[in-house]
């Protein structure tokens, strides 16, 4: 198939459709409501559900219940409609459904701003609702990703039978770029899911389908299964990427998402300036890949390792965690919406490289000569 | 550190075009239009970004389109080759973004101050309203000039693209939308 310019919201959206999603629940939110108005289009045109809901309260429960039929069943929301979500989610992993949710994410605790952020890491991988449950977490960078992390996630979500999240911010909801849909699409056999779905018990035993185990001996060999379960996806479902990773890089980037392929154009910007960067990009967020970044970490001669995000530091506490002190781990992330330039990177990484304890302290007083340059620079060529 | 920022140069495979006006003018679907045209057939990439919300109701309105042979990793204009602006509020806030050098398109229907000499000046507005038969077109007017004077797509795939997105009955208001931008440029570059 041809590259059709699409916009983030919508493609996803029509990979859902593709991946043969059948029930979509939603409650609109900014920056991610087009893909509720695609699909309030599409759903129908393939005999499938579009329900907006009294609240993302209602849509968690109503995942769950779908997603017991064995049925492929989607979400999407942003920040605050997922933390209502939480409770509902929390009993579909450990009632071991599939179900998969887009979290397009916004900035700041509370209500937050529409702008593009990644202040949902926290959430997304450590957990989010109660209990010892974890969500695979998928985290694309461009549109084409977005579509195809959406189409993987439904067979990932019904190998694990456990809920998947797409997060992703205003950046890859809003933007358009081109995209191809891959032709062959796994749409998922509600029969092979005959087995534990409840599908209506004539001529057979009921099936129960629950996260309640009085019993404490059972509640923990509940909890067993769902360990093993992450415990898989660790060994088989790490995803990654790595850019101009190499034995002569001064510093070694980690970042994910929109912020990765804006450290991409910075480390382009630099290569040519002779300064050399790599990048590892986590494209799983859980399970993380720890061994591969451990790898590089260990291989490599660089000297220190940047995180670059757009909150004020989380995905930071897993790569501190992967490296465990064996290098200097620095921090740069901007938030509340503001999306760094590949300036502002670029600044950072040579300050980095300069003088490495600094580049944290260099970051406020550097926002503010920009906001004042910005000023300045605008009166010159008024006058000019 | 903050003479770094002055000598930024945007890689030179990058082409940026911002548009700019006022809300209801149509600068997100001029984008829109813009990007399917250049980028329609695969041979470039391109992305459109704009900006959504409250930021986005009244007031100016921009759409972002970047151009390049390569893989675009930020998705986002950083100094713009095109700058189109509609009305005096969208010129003011972002002729600092254009670059050295770079194009500036206005509709002198409604932008009367301009802070520089080079620039071209058509009356978008006034054609739209006058010849075309809508006031609504003065966008699609706008990217025919801009397919003249910046050579950044050809006539015919602008064409294309708008057709494909313009309303059942608009189609020959909108064709001549295009070429009526596109003749003015082109007498606007002889002259």
């Amino acid at each position: 198939m041809a590259k059709i310019l699409m916009k983030g919201n919508e493609a996803i959206g029509e990979a859902a459709i593709r991946a043969g999603a059948t029930n979509y629940f939603c409650y609109p939110i900014t920056p991610q409501t087009e893909v509720a108005e695609y699909l309030a289009r599409r759903m129908p045109e393939v005999g499938g559900v579009f329900l907006q809901a009294e609240s993302e309260v209602a849509v968690g429960n109503m995942l769950f219940g779908a997603a017991a039929t064995g049925r492929r069943v989607f979400t999407t929301s942003s920040s605050p409609g997922i933390s209502l979500m939480q409770e509902a989610i929390s009993y579909i992993a450990g009632a071991q459904l599939p179900c998969v949710l887009l979290n397009i994410m916004r900035g700041g605790p509370g209500l937050g701003g529409i702008l593009p952020a990644q202040s949902d890491y926290f959430q997304a991988t450590k957990g989010g609702g109660h209990g010892d449950y974890r969500l695979m977490v998928l985290a694309p960078s461009s549109i084409q990703e977005a579509v195809d992390l959406t189409m993987d996630a439904f067979p990932l979500a019904e190998k694990y039978r456990n809920p998947v999240m797409i997060i992703g911010d205003g950046m890859i909801g809003q933007m358009m770029e081109p995209v191809e849909f891959p032709d062959e699409v796994d749409k998922g056999d509600p029969a092979t899911n005959e087995g534990w779905a409840a599908t209506g018990a004539r001529d057979r035993k009921p099936r129960v389908i629950k996260s309640l185990y009085l019993d404490p001996y059972k509640l923990e060999e509940n909890s067993y299964v769902l360990h093993e379960k992450y415990e898989q996806m660790k060994q088989h479902e790490v995803r990654y990427e790595r850019y101009k990773i190499s034995a002569k890089n001064d510093l070694l980037i980690v970042s994910y998402g929109t912020m990765a392929r804006i450290c991409q154009t910075a480390i382009d910007e630099l290569e040519q300036e002779g300064v050399s960067v790599g990048l590892f990009r986590p494209i799983t967020l859980f399970p993380y890949p720890e061994k591969e970044l451990r790898k590089e970490i260990e291989a490599r001669n660089v000297k220190n390792v940047l995180v670059v995000e757009m909150s004020c530091g989380q995905m930071l506490e897993d790569v501190e965690r992967v490296v465990q002190g064996v290098k200097p781990v620095t921090f740069f992330g901007r938030t509340g919406g503001i999306v760094p330039s590949p300036e502002e990177a670029k600044e950072q990484i040579k300050n980095m490289i300069k003088k490495p304890t600094r580049a944290k302290k260099a970051s406020k007083a550097t926002a503010k000569k920009q906001a004042a340059k910005k000023k300045s620079s605008k009166r010159q060529r008024k006058d000019a | 550190m903050g003479s770094l920022l002055d000598k930024i140069a945007v890689p030179q495979d990058r082409f940026e075009i911002r548009l700019s006006g006022s809300g209801g003018q149509g600068m997100i679907l001029a984008a829109v239009i813009l990007s399917e045209a250049i980028g329609g057939d695969g041979t470039k990439n391109v992305s459109q970004t704009q900006s959504y919300g409250p930021e986005a109701r009244g007031g100016a309105s921009k759409s972002d389109v970047v151009v390049s042979e390569n893989d675009i990793y930020y998705p986002k204009a950083m100094t713009l080759d095109v700058l189109l602006a509609m009305t005096q509020e969208s010129m003011d806030s972002y002729f600092k973004d254009l670059k050295e050098g770079g194009t500036l398109i206005i509709d002198e229907t409604l932008v009367t101050d301009v802070p520089t000499d080079d620039y071209y000046a058509l009356p978008f507005t006034r054609l739209a309203r006058e010849e075309a038969g809508h006031v609504m077109v003065a966008n699609v007017i706008a990217l025919g000039a801009i397919a003249s004077i910046t050579g950044v797509v050809e006539k015919e795939k602008l064409v294309n693209a708008v057709l494909a997105r313009a309303p059942r009955g608009t189609e020959d208001k909108n064709r001549k939308a295009v070429e009526i931008g596109f003749r003015e440029a082109e007498k606007l570059k002889k002259s």
